[in-house]
């Protein structure tokens, strides 16, 4: 592969993945203004 | 392709794979909404308190009373649901509360589809106040209002009247695996203040706090704001929320609505919060909820059912399901 078209794999790879982490953020945003909290602290890692 | 190559796009793609899947474990797997109706349950299961359904899980009172004429609508908050709803089971005339469509569903946005008409409604607290201001609900069932929902009836001239007709312990609660077993009231405010930030400060484990809030306007959020009193409630690092919770609301929702075993109430000064240390008056943060309706409402029953309410037989209805009496 050369260089070229390894720098545009990985702009590809940066840039889904950064999209998927966005619309991840924005759903945990938008569902934590509506969860409830006790669900919420009931289902903490301890 | 080189190694250098793939070992980059490899990592790419593991860093985003690792960040999001964390990110589920800590977060997002616990945000079970209440704009879904599959979680609406978390909120309270209406359903289970439908009046003059035998089904129903509502105290079964004798008495004299029974309405007749211009009904009010009553409507509540989800931690009241059980008690207004016992109101109308009691003392209000079968085919009283009605669906759309002519059957209970808890499908739609907010979970229920009491018709315009029927005499039961549920709209929460925010919602609530909003309905007995403009007249859609006629007696609502809530913690004390917050200021804005104050300043919503002032804003358009309507005087409510706040009639106490049971009591409530507001309750701190932690993950049942939480090792601290109780808190001061001094701590719990140091803690929403911002000033304690470790559970270790306070005899527990060796981990950040995160201290949850509800959404303003809400019956709990309204009390906290009054529990903190001129202390304001501190901002938190954003890394609180991998750390473990405390968060509040009124007893008998935790304990008798939601009973969710993965939660624990905390003592709060030695006490636990259970009914004869709130009839005691032992348990430090007692809040009333009120009947609250319109001073120019002109229904003749609502003086009736708040007389009612404040018998021997209403505050009995009261106490069955669940709350304490205020007499």
């Amino acid at each position: 592969m050369n260089e070229k078209t390894f720098m545009r794999l990985l702009a590809a790879i940066v840039v889904l993945g950064v999209a998927a982490t966005l619309i991840h953020l924005a759903y945990a945003v938008y569902a934590y203004q509506h969860c409830s909290i006790i669900y919420f602290i009931a289902k903490e890692l301890w | 392709m080189k190694r250098r190559q793939i070992l980059t796009l490899v990592s790419a793609v593991l860093f985003f794979a690792l960040f999001n899947v964390s990110m589920y474990f800590v977060l997002t797997r616990r945000l079970s909404n209440n704009f879904s109706s599959a979680t609406q349950a978390q909120m309270v299961d209406v359903g289970s308190y439908l009046p003059h359904n035998e089904a129903s899980d509502l105290p079964d009172i004798d008495t004299g009373l029974m309405l007749e004429g211009e009904l009010p609508v009553l409507d509540g908050a989800a931690a009241l649901v059980p008690v207004y709803a016992a109101v109308i089971d009691t003392v209000y005339p079968e085919g009283c509360v009605t669906f759309e469509g002519g059957e209970f569903s808890s499908d739609n946005y907010y979970g229920e589809n009491f018709a315009p008409d029927s005499k039961m409604q549920y709209r929460n607290t925010v919602r609530g106040y909003q309905a007995v201001v403009d007249g859609t609900a006629d007696i609502l069932f809530c913690a004390a209002p917050s200021e804005d929902q104050k300043a919503y009836a002032e804003d358009r001239d309507v005087e409510l009247v706040y009639v106490p007709v049971g009591r409530e312990a507001f309750v701190f609660f932690v993950n049942s695996n939480n090792p601290v077993t109780g808190l001061t009231t001094a701590q719990v405010r140091d803690i929403y203040a911002g000033k304690i930030t470790d559970w270790s400060e306070v005899g527990g484990a060796r981990r950040a706090i995160n201290p949850v809030t509800r959404l303003e306007g809400s019956g709990s959020q309204t009390a906290m704001n009054a529990f903190m009193g001129d202390v304001p409630i501190g901002p938190k690092s954003p890394f609180a929320i991998t750390g473990g919770a405390i968060g509040f609301s009124f007893r008998y929702y935790m304990d008798g609505i939601v009973e969710n075993d993965g939660v624990r109430m905390l003592e709060l000064n030695g006490v636990y919060p259970d009914a004869d240390n709130i009839r005691s008056g032992d348990y430090p943060i007692i809040a009333e909820f009120y009947a609250i309706y319109r001073a120019d409402n002109d229904n003749p029953n609502i003086p009736v059912v708040i007389d009612w309410l404040l018998s021997d037989d209403g505050q009995r209805l009261i106490e069955e399901c669940g709350y304490v009496s205020v007499r």
